[in-house]
């Protein structure tokens, strides 16, 4: 099938053309309490098409793509690309490049072991140190080897094969009749059971706090500080800003070269692309359009150093080169994690859901679980919210020199932010 | 015109019926669902144009379902040889052998579970569409979608961009096991427009507005009445303020109805949540969880909506089941192997993101019942609050029904009339009982949504549908 596409695509006689197969083999794990509810197995195959037709005489660029099924016919995949050049023919974008570089990078085929990558996952799960009113409702596993070859009309032919796991793990703490839960998603390549357990054993230990937590006095804007897995939505804001659609959206007034505040009263950010990150579920040399992922300065000491984003982006930026950006480092923190305990503060732990806009930096959590540190006091406090605005946050914004990796993101461990507003509800 | 079903289901069938039968001679329970739905998505935006024959609905492909040892076990795959369905067989077979290995070698205890009812069924339904998706001018439809982007980026100076989604599919599903053979297609369409531009202190607003419903790209047609009204929305937005936190009055437009609906009893009694004791509601059947006037519905048989569906696809038809009766919580909804646990019959809301995805227990559509009286009497009995409209997001919390909706804006009303000005974003908290409890009013009209996607947890995306009437009750804003 993917030699047939191959050929079809090259006289089909458009501009370019893009060809992903992806082969998905996965296993999953269902469990209530430590009981099976279910096993599942898959073996997926998929191609993924993407033409790009020129019009007006090179005027204006248009793409289309289509899903195709490997049991589709040679007439249905005819009738197929035949719709998706037509249709490029009518989007019509600006004039782009579709700059490829070879790919110089290795192929990566050595096959993932799932049967083993789920064992350890499982062993992993069935040895946490639950008790009696803390413990394991229910968790799902899920592994993935992922076989990728892309290739484009730029002669790029490359082939990748990684694993993408996760696991879904709900822990209940109870005091009598009341019992709460906590959720938690961990995604990445393989089962680093070390950490899992780790993770797992501080949630299981926030459960027991939110068992006596006060409800959430009224603060006004005290300093916050988030040391969980939530602190990746504000640490992606500054990803999201320097993305080539969002800057010619008009959606980010940041520019290369210049400082992203006037004046930093805190630490200065830097952030980096990474070629590869270990255990990262995403961790692929290649993007889907055929570009080379490359370590690259995105934010350097509080410096916009350059964009990023999709061929079509990058172009109408005037970018050399430029990539998809699966996996990213935030650093620069001047302070360790113990100094920026320091004083009072409410360090936020578990939210019922926590977002920062992309677009304007506004930030809005429902308050699950934080400990308020006020006169070397310590008070379990839960209920209230977190909002106001991370742009104005940024300028004063403290993080830690230790940093803790969330699958595909490498961050500060600890990150203090002031100016924000806690409602509370005593 | 009826949707009709797909040719490579009927010609997959006696593939699928050879492995149903052959797998049914080694195993207590097997069903076999196939998929085959095409579509299309078309995105305009004066940064980007893309179409493509992919949507979140969009599959081909095959799940095969067996009771084994006590439990049930799945395999997807999408590469069947129906010129040899014995391979098939023997890759399904050795899967299970290696994962029923490993849950030996790792100890693993099972959660014994019967087997499913297996009562005989032979179900065709093609329901009405228009315009079949694979069917539609393509040219004229990106045209039109242009022409409204165009019509609303010169009707606000200054926006930043004015984007146009599209998505149709047409779905076609088949279920088998040894006494069933289930067949069904219909045709669902959705689509939106979000605006975007700078306020004066050069923060992005955005205005959003979109269309849905059950039948052909012919919906869309509704996209123009959306745009024509998006320029007095943008200006709104653009003026919108913060809010001043605190409890108010609300009156939540349908919209917003249905969010809380879904939010706040749509995941609170998905029954899969009462097995694994994760779900409040368990504990509430027969007890008060709102006011006398709070009724609600959840079923796919409630509206012609994106979710309106004949059977689930555990091969259970589609339900109209009354989940809070004046009130009085009476029910949840159950995908089939959560009723064998629980002893209740299914409800018809076992639904997978995909083939190659494990069913859950997933809402369809969930409506409270309208009321009686009028908006401008709702209006006029607010001391200070707002009038709510616009879906950005929810989170459920059917363990301890906290709730949290993000709300594109509030008009604020003052002793019963709109001041004029607008609040934005709205976060709205609280705890579901005292939400619903407070529900003193409810219009006589109601509306149904079904733009976007439901996620379980993170995760498990699938279409649903919601609304309601206007409701009139007090929330915690912010």
């Amino acid at each position: 099938m993917l030699d047939m596409l191959k050929e079809k695509l090259s006289g089909l006689g458009v501009y370019g053309w893009e060809l992903t197969e992806t082969r998905t083999r996965g296993w999953e794990f269902y469990f209530i309490g430590h009981r099976l509810d279910q096993n599942r197995a898959k073996d997926i195959l998929d191609y993924r098409a993407k033409v790009y037709v020129a019009t007006e005489g090179g005027k204006y660029l248009g793409a289309a793509s289509a899903l195709i099924s490997p049991t589709a016919s040679e007439t249905d995949v005819d009738r197929i690309l035949a719709d998706i050049k037509f249709q490029a023919g009518l989007m019509k974008d600006p004039a782009y490049t579709l700059t490829s570089l070879p790919v110089t990078v290795p192929e990566k085929r050595e096959s993932v072991d799932v049967e083993a990558i789920a064992e350890s996952f499982i062993a992993a799960l069935a040895t946490l140190p639950e008790t009696d009113t803390e413990y394991i409702n229910s968790y799902e596993i899920f592994v993935n080897e992922l076989t990728r070859h892309t290739l484009n009309s730029n002669g790029v032919e490359y082939t990748c094969i990684f694993p993408s796991s996760m696991a879904e793990v709900v822990v209940n703490a109870r005091a009598g009749d009341h019992e709460i839960e906590l959720y938690r998603a961990f995604r990445s390549g393989t089962c680093d059971g070390e950490n899992l357990r780790s993770e797992l054993a501080r949630a299981l230990q926030f459960g027991r706090d939110r068992l006596i937590a006060q409800p959430t006095p009224i603060l006004d804007k005290p300093d916050v500080v988030l040391s969980t897995d939530d602190a990746v939505e504000i640490y992606s804001y500054f990803l999201d800003k320097t993305f080539a659609r969002f800057k010619l959206m008009g959606m980010t007034d940041w520019e290369a070269g210049k400082p992203i505040c006037p004046e930093f009263k805190g630490d200065r950010i830097s952030v980096r692309a990474l070629s590869s990150l270990r255990n990262s579920d995403r961790d692929f040399p290649v993007d889907a359009e055929g570009s080379v992922i490359e370590d690259r300065d995105l934010i350097k000491d509080g410096v916009v150093q350059c964009f990023w984003g999709s061929r079509q982006f990058a172009s109408y930026l005037g970018l050399e080169k430029s990539s998809a950006v699966p996996n990213v480092r935030y650093y620069g923190g001047t302070k360790s994690a113990e100094e920026l305990r320091q004083g009072d503060f409410l360090e936020l732990v578990e939210f019922s859901d926590f977002q920062v806009d992309p677009m304007g930096g506004t930030v809005a959590g429902e308050i699950r679980l934080g400990y308020l540190h006020q006169g070397g006091r310590v008070t379990v406090v839960t209920g209230g919210s977190l909002s106001g605005s991370l742009t104005e946050a940024i300028p004063t914004m403290e993080f830690s020199k230790e940093e803790k990796q969330y699958n595909n993101n490498v961050i500060p461990a600890v990150t203090r932010l002031k100016g924000l507003t806690v409602t509370g509800i005593k | 015109m009826k949707a009709p079903f797909s040719k490579y289901l009927d010609s997959l069938y006696p593939f699928v019926r050879h492995v149903v039968d052959e797998l049914s001679r080694e195993y207590e329970y097997v069903s076999l669902l196939s998929t085959d739905s095409v579509g299309f998505t078309v995105r305009i935006s004066r940064h980007g144009k893309s179409a493509s024959n992919e949507n979140m609905t969009t599959e081909r492909g095959n799940v095969v379902r067996v009771l084994t040892g006590g439990h049930y076990a799945e395999y997807a795959f999408n590469l069947p040889d129906a010129s040899d369905p014995e391979k098939t067989l023997a890759q399904i077979r050795s899967s299970l052998r290696m994962q029923e290995a490993l849950l030996r070698k790792t100890g693993s205890k099972i959660y014994e579970t019967a087997a499913l009812s297996d009562e005989p069924c032979e179900l065709f339904a093609e329901k009405e569409a228009g315009i079949l998706p694979e069917c539609v001018d393509m040219a004229e439809l990106i045209g039109k979608l242009t022409a409204l982007s165009d019509e609303g980026m010169s009707a606000v100076p200054g926006a930043l961009d004015c984007a146009l989604g599209a998505m149709s599919t047409h779905i076609s599903k088949m279920f088998v096991t040894k006494n069933r053979h289930m067949r069904q297609s219909y045709v669902y369409t959705e689509g939106s427009y979000t605006m975007m531009a700078l306020n004066s202190a050069g923060e992005t607003k955005m205005a959003h507005e979109g269309v849905s419903g059950l039948g052909g790209p012919e919906i869309l047609d509704g996209l123009r009445a959306k745009i024509s009204q998006a320029p007095k929305l943008m200006e709104e937005m653009l003026s919108s303020r913060p809010i001043v936190p605190g409890e108010y009055e609300i009156i939540t437009d349908p919209g917003i109805t249905g969010l809380i609906a879904h939010e706040a009893f749509g995941h609170g009694v998905e029954m899969d949540m009462f097995v694994k004791g994760r779900a409040l509601g368990a504990q509430y059947i027969g007890k008060r969880v709102g006011s006398d006037l709070v009724t609600m519905h959840e079923g796919a048989l409630c509206a012609d909506s994106v979710t309106a569906y004949a059977f689930d696809d555990e091969g259970t038809p589609a339900g109209d089941v009354i989940e809070i009766e004046n009130g009085i919580l009476r029910t949840g909804i159950c995908d089939a192997l959560s009723a064998l646990r629980l002893g209740v019959k299914p409800t018809g809301n076992g639904k997978r993101e995909n083939y190659a995805h494990k069913v859950y227990t997933r809402m369809t559509n969930t409506v409270f019942d309208s009321g009686t009286d009028t908006l401008e009497d709702m209006i006029a009995s607010v001391k200070h609050g707002y009038l709510l409209r616009g879906t950005q997001s929810g989170m459920e919390d059917p363990k301890h029904w906290g709730i949290q909706c993000i709300i594109s804006r509030g008009y604020e009303i003052k002793d019963g009339r709109f001041t004029g000005s607008v609040v934005s974003p709205v976060v709205m908290t609280g705890y579901v009982p005292d939400l619903l409890g407070n529900i003193s009013m409810a219009s006589a009209d109601r509306g149904v949504e079904g733009n976007g996607g439901c996620g379980k947890g993170y995760k498990e995306w699938v279409k649903v549908a919601d609304g309601g009437p206007y409701l009139k009750t007090k929330a915690r804003l912010g």
